[in-house]
């Protein structure tokens, strides 16, 4: 092989992608609503990794983000009769201010305080939905309007693949960008960050604010995809099956952050015959993963992966995780 | 409303207080000793109570007799737990170790609360009374299981404080919580204290989760809230201080009671004195940013 | 302080935590081009001091002047983006970035700068350095020499007017330390201004033009060195431990 085909495995996605996108008419209603689903947990999972994985604010709050997202388009539109990716676009906007609130309150917080502090904002969140019944119906589910008048789920995955594709595009920017490394840094040491000139509260703010914003739209989405919203989006339960994904996946990749998202999906379809067994299993396998793989489980061979194309002598000085001006995600 | 549903109010805020404390007071032992905050102490917590449940019911044991069970199994539990999953935690080559107990003891939650879910199924159940019957004080009622349950709970944080002043493994245990180097220089092995540590702590939790099953029901998901306030109560005590943990859990517990009597919409009250207790946490996150224990060892006071 | 213009000047700083005077009325200057060596016994604030004067801490009394512009509580990295680089008395690197990304932040906080540019200007440092070899490793996996001087190398993609350095000399081999003092004579030469502060008296007195003493948060000292060597306080302080 020549180092002419590094990147080879940036066109292997690409084309992977395309032969989703044809044969998608071929998948079975039910496999249709996994890759749709999956695809929503995908945008979660990955701007999750951004929050915890880049810059390692471990936010307990990001499912209470997309809630808020979901409830906040599901409204308006429900009131004002707005279209509904109008109404989306507000719930992102909403998401992106008290995100960045949020980031802001909790500036001086780290590792298990903030924890504790954006899962009593979630907390919260969840009650207040699940209260204000005569706002949000409470328990019984917010009736959503459903953002194509069809019964066929293809509209549905053809848009879920945009939203993901447009949000890893933009993530991956992110990442790539001199703010990706300003973020590491942040995560790395802030004191040490801050005197080499990174605005780090700017950049925690920021994060905070971006990250929600993609829980906003994923939120959104999926109220206007299901077409009812219960307040328990938002609690621990759907919280803690986030942070299993993407720590499973390997939560320092947007990537492996997806792939773990469609791995657990794919594996709680499977494993249906299990019925409510599956969360402990999951649960377990967080554990196992955390005592014995730390960097998640799609981490080594992702990075098996991006090397397909390099020569031997490339892949064995290449010891670096993140090459700086690669194309592609 | 008359002053008798306040002091009503008053005595039942005392008791839940207590058993918060009881609570906290473990979360304050785990943390001091092996550096992390336990996410999966309410989750010990429900299993204490579950776990008397089935010793009574299946075993025909009395309920005290089965809370004293259910602290020796949880505690055995615990430790095996903690041998399991806690170790790299002690391991100069593990990195991140804050994110490392964090997700752990945040995925363990989930996993033990699941399993109760079902091994125990998701509907409430209600072990039968310590004591059955209330006494009354004037226009004062009070079960007597409510009294039992506060009783119980300061005679076991006086153990406690009795076990870590007056015994050689207290004194060891607040030797390895003040300085491991050193503690390991005059020959305590620290790496059996933090299994200690974390099965005394998590006993405690199954006492509290025992003494609280006939007031309230048992429920997979009991803990989740206990242990947001167990970690209100350590951050508002202040500092690993167990007298700390006890006063600001009776605050805690008398505040959460009155804002559920004086809230005017008695059907809203309840879910919004969670919200309360939650909101008064991060207040004081905002304030107080590295505030749980400041100090990181423990103080007997 | 020497005849050049000033750069930085602490005026009257106080830095309380709890019931503990770590700086009390510290008045601190330092001149364009200088080389001052800030030492005393453990405990008697030079880090406190130097925290304050890179922007790390916010004193709680007197004002920091950096370019004759009162800093009034400014963020660190304002701090930076002036041209104040400092490193940490235990080092403080990107542990899990690699050498060269360890350089590439500071560089790339710069306005204006381009990748190429200081991708191009890390590679001179870090051969400056002698690290280039290094470069794709994680900073974690370097000898705590080397963490030293990549910490050093951190600070110069800065392109600071002055450099910070607490307890450089600390812990490093002494083959590494020669070479370490080499480097910073080199950097003096060119005209940065240094900040040293160590223990070890030796290599301090040999790179210092000038000494400040500090002791129980007070400066008692400042001045050549030769000077401050016969001073009876420096001496009470040091033999009063």
């Amino acid at each position: 092989m020549t180092i002419g085909m590094r990147g080879l495995h940036v066109y292997i996605l690409l084309a992977a992608a395309a032969l989703a996108l044809v044969f998608a008419d071929r998948l079975s209603s039910y496999w249709m609503h996994v890759a749709i689903i999956a695809m929503f947990y995908g945008i979660l999972a990955s701007s999750w990794s951004l929050l915890a994985g880049y810059v390692g604010l471990f936010s307990l709050g990001h499912m209470a983000f997309a809630s808020i997202g979901g409830y906040t388009s599901g409204l308006l539109v429900q009131w004002y009769g707005i279209p509904i990716p109008l109404g989306m676009l507000a719930g992102i906007a909403v998401c992106c201010a008290l995100g960045g609130v949020i980031g802001w309150v909790c500036l001086r917080m780290s590792g298990p305080y903030l924890a504790i502090f954006t899962l009593g904002f979630a907390e919260i969140v969840r009650i207040i939905f699940a209260t204000e019944d005569d706002i949000t119906s409470g328990m019984a589910g917010l009736h959503v309007e459903r953002l194509f008048d069809t019964p066929s789920r293809l509209p549905y995955f053809y848009a879920a693949f945009a939203l993901l594709a447009v949000s890893l595009l933009l993530m991956g920017l992110i990442v790539r960008s001199r703010w990706g490394l300003f973020l590491r840094a942040i995560r790395e040491d802030e004191q040490a960050a801050s005197a080499s000139g990174v605005a780090v509260a700017r950049f925690r703010i920021l994060i905070f604010a971006i990250a929600s914003g993609f829980a906003g739209l994923a939120g959104g989405f999926y109220g206007h995809y299901i077409g009812i919203l219960t307040p328990s989006l938002g609690g621990l339960d759907f919280m803690a099956v986030l942070v299993v994904m993407t720590v499973l996946g390997g939560m320092e990749r947007l990537p492996t952050a997806v792939g773990g998202a469609f791995a657990v999906e794919f594996l709680l379809e499977i494993l249906r015959g299990y019925g409510q067994w599956r969360l402990p299993l999951f649960g377990l396998l967080l554990l196992l993963t955390m005592r014995f793989a730390r960097n998640g489980l799609l981490a080594p061979l992702w990075l098996q992966f991006v090397r397909l194309g390099e020569s031997p002598a490339v892949t064995a000085t290449a010891a670096q995780d993140v090459p700086q001006k690669e194309p592609g995600l | 409303m008359t002053w008798d549903y306040v002091f009503i109010q008053v005595a039942n805020g005392a008791v839940i207080g207590i058993i918060y404390a009881l609570i906290a007071v473990g979360v304050t032992l785990i943390f001091s000793i092996l550096k992390i905050v336990n996410f999966a102490h309410g989750d010990l917590y429900m299993l204490g109570g579950y776990c008397a449940y089935y010793v009574i019911t299946l075993l025909g044991v009395p309920p005290l007799g089965a809370m004293f069970v259910s602290m020796a199994v949880i505690f055995a539990l615990a430790i095996i737990l903690e041998r399991l999953l806690l170790t790299p935690l002690y391991d100069d080559a593990t990195e991140r170790k804050d994110e490392y107990g964090l997700i752990v003891t945040f995925g363990l939650a989930f996993f033990l609360r699941n399993v109760a879910v079902m091994v125990f199924g998701p509907f409430p159940l209600k072990p039968p009374s310590f004591i059955p019957g209330v006494q009354r004080l004037g226009g004062l009622v009070i079960t007597n299981d409510r009294l039992f349950a506060g009783g119980v709970g300061i005679v076991l944080i006086g153990a406690l404080l009795w076990f870590m002043h007056r015994t050689i493994w207290g004194q060891a245990l607040d030797a390895v919580s003040q300085s491991r180097e050193s503690a390991a220089i005059v020959g305590i092995n620290a790496r059996r204290f933090n299994s200690v540590a974390f099965g005394i702590g998590a006993a405690l939790a199954a006492a509290a989760g025992a003494l609280i099953a006939p007031i309230f029901s048992l429920a997979p998901d009991m803990g989740v809230l206990p242990n947001i306030h167990a970690f209100v109560i350590v951050i508002l005590g202040g500092m690993g201080s167990v007298g700390g943990s006890i006063l600001a859990g009776l605050l805690l517990g008398e505040a959460e009671n009155l804002f559920t009597a004086f809230f005017p919409d008695p059907t809203r009250a309840l879910a919004y004195t969670n919200a309360f207790g939650l909101l008064v946490l991060m207040v004081v996150l905002v304030f107080r940013p590295q505030g749980l224990f400041g100090r990181r060892h423990l103080r007997m006071e | 302080m020497s005849a050049a213009a000033e750069l930085l000047r602490g005026a009257g700083l106080v830095k309380r935590f709890g019931g503990i005077v770590a700086n009390d009325a510290v008045d601190f200057a330092v001149g364009e081009g200088d080389l001052v060596g800030l030492i005393g016994p453990n405990g008697s604030g030079k880090t406190t001091l130097i925290n304050v004067l890179t922007g790390h801490l916010a004193p709680d009394g007197g004002q920091v002047v950096l370019r004759g512009r009162p800093m009034r509580g400014a963020a660190a990295h304002v701090y930076a983006a002036m041209g104040v680089a400092r490193t940490f008395q235990l080092t403080q690197l990107f542990a899990r970035m690699t050498v060269l990304e360890n350089l590439l932040v500071p560089g790339l906080t710069r306005p204006g700068s381009t990748w190429q540019a200081v991708a191009r200007r890390a590679r001179t440092t870090l051969e400056f350095l002698n690290l280039a070899h290094l470069e794709q490793l994680h900073a974690k996996n370097l000898s705590g020499g080397q963490q030293k001087l990549l910490e050093l190398g951190r600070c110069l993609m800065l392109e600071p007017a002055i450099l910070f350095l607490d307890e450089p000399f600390a812990g490093v081999h002494p083959h590494l330390r020669d070479g370490l003092i080499k480097r910073i004579q080199e950097l003096h030469s060119a005209g940065r201004t240094f900040v040293v502060v160590d223990h070890d008296m030796e290599s301090i007195l040999r790179v210092s033009q000038r000494l400040v003493v500090m002791a129980r948060g007070r400066k008692i000292a400042d001045g050549p060195p030769a000077e401050v060597r016969e001073d009876q306080a420096v001496l009470a302080a040091y033999a009063g431990l």
